[in-house]
């Protein structure tokens, strides 16, 4: 019993101790010159559903829901995070070589198609960044003309 | 009562031990799950290092931008036997093949398209790297891919090497998919051994 109890006391010890390793959050109030609304016309209610189901974690502001306070899943998000900006940044979408700009919209297509992104761990929490299927239709539609316009050049 | 286990649990010196033991346990722990998601391409490595190890050494002294067609090829016959940990691992190579390019070394024009595709052709041989087990998305890749090493041979990436441009109009649901391949006969990398023989070629290189 006393171990037990020994356990318990060192466990919530641990979890104390670690809510002080917090993670540098990804927020940022500058102004992004390269934001992709800013490259490719596109209609206020796609600008919206970039920012609502992408953002969080392909851009350099990250709108934290309450969990990320708690350790350790404020250290899961900022890796996903990390990882995510990495792969593809909304804020500095401009700033990519003409060719990777194609292929991350080839990508950002072909994720939805699949329907791996958004990725099933954030839309299981954030039920509202699940895309419909018209809000699917309305971005890969605006990539395939984003890319005719594109190719043109 | 918490202070009577709080005294209890520092003054016994034994528990003291397992005490920081299991701290320094339970930090571990958190910490590699915070880090464990890491791609798992590695573990075929002594297979496949092989062929590709020997092919690189002999070429890389002939043309700066040759080791990346020659690891492009590789990579391409490896899907077209939808054997997708050697993709991966050729991935891997073609990931080096462009890293270890020396632009001072390319002529003007040359230097031109490698600036041009260099980044996204990096980024697609890695995530091809990262990829045994999920063929479909290595493939994906791979038809940006084959694009941008066709624009790096026709600015002369690979000379006197003679090549094949091929289409194969079935694959993504009738979109087509184009590569290049170093023989005359069709063997297709998109549809591997399902269709091996689909597509034709649309034009002969050097």
């Amino acid at each position: 019993m006393v171990r037990v109890r020994h356990g318990l006391f060192l466990l919530a010890g641990v979890l104390v101790f670690i809510q002080f390793i917090r993670p540098a959050s990804n927020i940022s109030m500058k102004d992004y010159p390269a934001d992709i609304s800013r490259i490719y016309p596109m209609e206020g209610k796609i600008k919206g559903i970039l920012r609502n189901s992408c953002y969080d974690c392909h851009s350099n502001n990250t709108n934290y829901p309450w969990y990320s306070q708690i350790q350790p899943s404020g250290w899961w998000l900022a890796s996903h995070i990390k990882k995510g900006k990495e792969e593809l940044n909304f804020n500095e979408f401009g700033s990519y070589s003409f060719r990777r700009q194609q292929s991350k919209l080839k990508a950002i297509s072909n994720t939805i198609k699949d329907g791996t992104m958004p990725i099933s761990s954030y839309t299981m929490i954030h039920k509202n960044a699940r895309l419909s299927k018209a809000e699917q239709d309305l971005i890969l539609n605006w990539i395939e003309e984003t890319k005719d316009n594109l190719s043109k050049k | 009562m918490p202070q009577a286990i709080a005294w209890g649990f520092l003054t016994n010196q034994k528990n003291m031990k397992t005490a920081i033991l299991g701290m320094a346990l339970a930090i571990l722990l958190f910490s590699a799950c915070n880090s464990g998601i890491k791609d798992t391409g590695d573990t075929d490595k002594s297979n496949d290092t092989r062929q590709t190890g020997s092919t690189t050494k002999t070429v890389e002294a002939l043309s700066p931008t040759k080791r990346i067609v020659t690891e492009y090829l590789s990579l391409k016959n490896a899907l077209t036997k939808d054997d997708d940990k050697t993709a991966a691992q050729t991935g891997k190579s073609l990931v080096e093949a462009i890293s270890a390019v020396d632009k001072a070394s390319l002529s003007t024009e040359q230097s031109k398209v490698f600036t041009d595709i260099a980044d996204d052709a990096k980024e697609h041989a890695e995530h091809i790297g990262a990829n045994a087990g999920n063929i479909k998305h290595q493939r994906e890749h791979f038809e940006t891919l084959s694009q941008e090493i066709y624009d790096l041979v026709k600015s002369g990436g690979s000379p006197s090497q003679k090549l094949y441009y091929d289409n194969c109009p079935m694959y993504n649901n009738g979109k087509g998919g184009n590569w290049l391949s170093e023989t005359k006969e069709i063997q297709n990398p998109y549809l591997g051994k399902g269709m091996p023989t689909c597509g034709s070629i649309k034009e002969e290189l050097n």
